[in-house]
């Protein structure tokens, strides 16, 4: 599904030359469960980021469902990650000012699809999740645990090939974090491609694969 | 999609109540005051435009004089009407409006009212086909029946008649002249230059000739300049050709100077905002406020910029979360422009309300009857104008910067705030110059108007009634004596003229030594002895008038007249005013006998104790008797007449109504600036403590002090209004110097007025911070680092 050849990046100011990331290859498969863990500074969120296209590699090579990432345009690649990346974050970042279904169905309207086919996917979305009686609530009015689920299902009402979290537990208690990744671990079984930034070994071991970062380089990757 | 905008846009402006309020105050007060201050504009510049030959109808304005005393009058001779319509080809209609002082007072049945002769003129018959002027009843071809056929306005006609049908009715004038009402014209529109309650037949005027006099008839009389004259040309052709002609025609019919009636022709649409010699008049304060309200508004879009680009930093976490989950960036323009439109229209519905609320005030400040049709098209020119403009200057910018984020860079709360900091900063610094601008402005006026108000005027008119004598001009001197028997009343006296604003002039003098080309327009006043005496004014060489017969023959100048006559040693010269050959006997100090936007022009005094003007000189607790005395003697001789007397003090200040309504609205204009920049200036200071408020946290755990935290807040703006005052006071001194050469005598312009300015401007401000500043600094800095 994805392909990271030779991956660097790093900030300049001044003379000072800090590397994030460093000559970071890495190939994901459709259907796998990623699980980026390492301690802090070592590069999981930036490489994350790079893979979602929200952020460009200073050097190398990118490949995202065949595509070039590296030869993209701009416009082209927020095009790409628009139809085919969902993004589920540590702050679950809803909008304030929008409720529940609102915040759900915010990606459909700007992909313009239809009101009667929004209205049905929202709904379908809700029950999924089981929060059809919170649609009308504002995110101030949930839990951190209820905020992220409504973070991940509008993250795939646009059905996604894949699905990139960033510490999607970290806001969280134990039994909210345990539900997130039962969800993660089910969405996982019906054929979403996963990529997590983590922690947390226990939540790491949800997934198919770990990846360990270190100082911006991959220290070691084992399937489970 | 729309709709989802618009909702969220809703709960945007419910949820930042603080800045809402802020934005939606700003907005409504700038957009209030500038559509009432374009209403007064457009008002000013309606003026007479509702004549639909308006492109074709010309005044006739006559030179007189030259060099330093050339003036150029409104009116000119009766014959140049006459001669304009016989003998200047082009010329295809003219009408002459001459003002009717014959009467005071007009009966009908047992009601008597009081007319003022400036609403009571003669005109031609063609007045009522050149003009829009509707004759709501009567002939238009023969508009008088005959010289004794009276036209008044419908307002009039309500207030003798009620709702009698007037026409065929009969007005008495003055007890003595019956008027017949021969038609009904529809009361003169707001904004006519011309205006009035009667209208007689010119007829009637022309019957003051007798054929006995100098002047044969009223179309030979070249003499007297009292003709309001319009004509109405045909397109094309050249108004100078027609003003030279009948600047020949004049002198061809009378033998005079070459430089005195030389006619000029002024378009109608003019002659509101410029003076009879093309100078600047009321134009100068359309201009003015023009450019207010424009700065107005612009303080109130800046308002707006500013603390939307302010926000959108504080915004910026929802906009990159809605590019992250699909947002192209002009859906997020689209959104912007919305809210910003949502904004806009609250503010409008508002100033609507606003406007429609402080219209009777504001009409009573202006001295005008203005309204607020929304309805009228003109209303909506105004403000389709001003809200797209201030919409494409409000929206287009923060729209842009907003959705110009780079989205994951903004969600970690790094933005590149540094490039559009500066330009923020820049606005506040341009606001914060108009607002400056603005109070110097409005020193600077009202420093002037106070100049004017306690300028010394070289004569005493404190306490002094004037009123029209009528019938008791025949009995001056018996009254006058037996007025001077009561000790309320200090002196008396009399005259043709008023020593506040004088009103004749003429150019038929003669002296010893006079250039022949030359023509000295002089001031004639009639006084009696005790005239200069009681108005205290001083004599520089001479002696007054004592009544004596010689006195008749006897003439006193003031400095002015002399040194422009260039007579050396006047007592004792020779001087000729009209027929009366005479003598100067005496000098007297200049003193302010016109408006002080003229400088002293020449004066003679020549004895003649029968003027119609009865001056009587009281004391502040006397005054309310000494009025009692003199309306005995008015029920005595004028029982016809209502009574009526004026005040010197009031009519000095009438004179400068104008002005102080200019004064007073510059005051409110410049003060709803400040006001708005202010709102502006708090919303930003409010913004700055919330984005630094993890720096003040850090630096009260190091030890800061509140002092410390405020001054470090406040510091940054407080350098823009500085910078904002260094740019903003040479500007406004300059303008302020030229508007202040509209008066030939003004006050001084002391530097401390720009000092004064900028220390207000600076305290506002400070004060403005400071409220956020402590309050942020008194703020408990574990729940400010307590952060994420």
């Amino acid at each position: 599904m994805l392909s990271l050849k030779n991956i660097s990046k790093y900030h300049k100011a001044g003379s000072l030359k800090t590397t994030i990331l460093n000559n970071i290859n890495l190939d994901v498969d459709a259907g796998e469960f990623v699980s980026i863990m390492g301690p802090s500074g070592s590069g999981k969120s930036s490489l994350l980021n790079i893979i979602g296209m929200l952020d460009e590699p200073s050097e190398g090579y990118q490949y995202f469902l065949n595509e070039p990432v590296h030869q993209l345009k701009e416009k082209q690649r927020s095009a790409l990650y628009k139809k085919n990346i969902g993004f589920v974050f540590q702050a679950y970042h809803l909008i304030d000012e929008l409720n529940v279904y609102e915040n759900i169905e915010t990606p459909l309207l700007y992909q313009d699809v239809k009101a009667a086919e929004r209205k049905a996917l929202v709904a379908d979305m809700l029950d999924r999740f089981q929060i059809v009686g919170k649609k009308d609530l504002f995110p101030s009015q949930l839990s951190g645990g209820q905020q992220q689920l409504v973070g991940i299902a509008r993250a795939l009402i646009v059905t996604p090939k894949l699905l990139l979290a960033d510490e999607p537990t970290g806001n969280l208690n134990s039994k909210q974090g345990d539900e997130i990744m039962e969800l993660f671990s089910k969405l996982n079984k019906e054929g979403m491609t996963i990529i997590q930034v983590t922690h947390s070994e226990k939540n790491a071991a949800y997934g198919s694969r770990i990846i360990n970062l270190l100082d911006g380089t991959i220290e070691s990757s084992k399937n489970i | 999609m729309i709709k989802n905008y618009l909702k969220t846009a809703w709960r945007n402006l419910i949820s930042k109540k603080f800045y809402s309020a802020i934005n939606i105050i700003g907005l409504t007060i700038g957009l209030a005051v500038g559509l009432l201050i374009l209403i007064w504009v457009k008002d000013e510049l309606s003026y007479d435009r509702f004549n639909t030959k308006i492109d074709q109808i010309y005044k006739v304005n006559a030179s007189i004089g030259t060099g330093a005393s050339r003036q150029v009058w409104g009116n000119v001779s009766a014959p140049v009407a006459f001669h304009a319509l016989k003998d200047v080809p082009g010329v295809i209609n003219a009408v002459r409006i001459i003002q009717n002082y014959n009467y005071s007072t007009f009966r009908y049945k047992d009601k008597i009212l009081r007319e003022n002769g400036n609403n009571l003129a003669f005109v031609d018959d063609s007045f009522f086909k050149m003009f829009d002027f509707k004759l709501l009843k009567g002939n238009i071809n023969k508009p008088f029946i005959n010289d004794q056929s009276v036209i008044i306005t419908e307002r009039t006609a309500k207030r003798y008649f009620g709702s009698v049908d007037p026409v065929g009715k009969t007005l008495m004038a003055d007890s003595k002249d019956p008027y017949t009402v021969s038609g009904v014209i529809a009361d003169f529109p707001g904004n006519s230059s011309i205006t009035g309650n009667m209208l007689f037949s010119i007829d009637r005027k022309r019957k003051e000739y007798d054929g006995k006099d100098y002047w044969k008839a009223m179309d030979e009389d070249w003499g007297n300049y009292f003709a309001q004259t319009f004509l109405q040309i045909k397109a094309n052709e050249s108004t100078k050709a027609i003003g030279e002609k009948l600047t020949r025609i004049h002198f061809k019919y009378q033998k005079s100077k070459s430089s005195d009636g030389v006619f000029q022709l002024q378009p109608m649409a003019d002659i509101h905002l410029y003076n009879p010699d093309g100078s600047a008049a009321g134009i100068q304060t359309v201009k003015v406020f023009s450019i207010v309200a424009i700065l107005i508004l612009i303080i109130a879009c800046i308002n707006y910029v500013n603390l939307s680009t302010a926000r959108a930093m504080l915004r910026s976490k929802e906009v990159s979360i809605r590019k992250i989950i699909g947002a192209d960036r002009k859906q997020l323009f689209i959104q912007f422009i919305i809210e910003t439109a949502l904004c806009f229209t609250i503010a409008l519905l508002l100033a609507f309300i606003l406007i429609y609320i402080s219209m009777p005030l504001y009409n009573k400040i202006a001295g005008k009857q203005m309204h607020f049709d929304l309805f009228s098209a003109n209303v909506w020119q105004v403000v389709a104008l001003t809200v797209i403009a201030t919409l494409v200057a409000s929206s287009i910018y923060p729209a842009l910067l907003l959705s110009s984020f780079k989205p994951i860079s903004a969600l970690k709360g790094k933005i590149s705030g540094a490039g559009n900091a500066s330009f923020r900063k820049a606005l506040v610094v341009c606001q914060f110059a108009f607002s400056i601008g603005l109070i110097i402005g409005t020193i600077i006026i009202n420093k002037q108007l106070n100049y004017i108000h306690t300028k010394q005027l070289g004569y005493d008119k404190e306490h002094v009634f004037a009123l029209s004598m009528h019938n008791m001009r025949d009995h001056y001197t018996a009254i006058k004596a037996q007025l001077l028997t009561h000790p309320e009343v200090l002196s008396v006296t009399a005259s043709d003229n008023s020593i506040i604003n004088s009103s004749s002039n003429t150019g038929d003098t003669d002296w010893d030594g006079k250039d022949p080309n030359t023509t000295l327009l002089i001031s004639p006043f009639e006084i009696d002895k005790d005239f200069l005496p009681m108005f205290k004014v001083q004599f520089i060489a001479g002696r007054n008038f004592t009544a004596s017969k010689s006195d008749t023959a006897n003439f006193i100048l003031n400095e002015t007249a002399v040194k422009i006559t260039g007579i050396k040693n006047p007592l004792g010269k020779r001087f000729k005013l009209h027929s009366l050959d005479g003598t100067i006997i005496g000098v007297v100090k200049d003193f302010h006998f016109a408006s002080l936007k003229e400088t002293i022009k020449p004066l003679i005094f020549s004895y003649r104790p029968t003027g119609d003007q009865m001056f009587i000189k009281t004391s502040g607790k006397n005054a309310t008797a000494a009025i009692k005395l003199a309306d005995n003697f008015w029920k005595q001789y004028n029982s016809n007449f209502p009574y009526e007397y004026t005040f010197l003090d009031d009519t000095y200040n009438a004179m400068y109504k104008t002005d102080q309504q200019t004064g007073i609205l510059f005051d409110i204009f410049a003060g709803i600036a400040i006001f708005i920049s202010c709102l502006g200036l708090f919303g930003l200071a409010t913004y700055t403590a919330q984005v630094k408020v993890k720096e003040i946290g850090i630096r009260k755990v190091l030890g800061a002090s509140v002092a410390n935290i405020t001054a470090m807040l406040s510091k940054d703006f407080l350098v823009l209004v500085i910078i904002a005052f260094a740019i903003a006071s040479p500007i406004a001194w300059y303008m302020m110097s030229k508007w202040l050469m509209g008066y030939a005598y003004r006050a001084q312009l002391h530097w401390w007025i720009i000092g004064v300015a900028g220390f207000a401007a600076i305290l506002i401000a400070f004060l403005t911070i400071s409220f956020q500043s402590i309050k942020a600094a008194l703020a408990n800095p574990v729940k400010s680092l307590r952060s994420e």
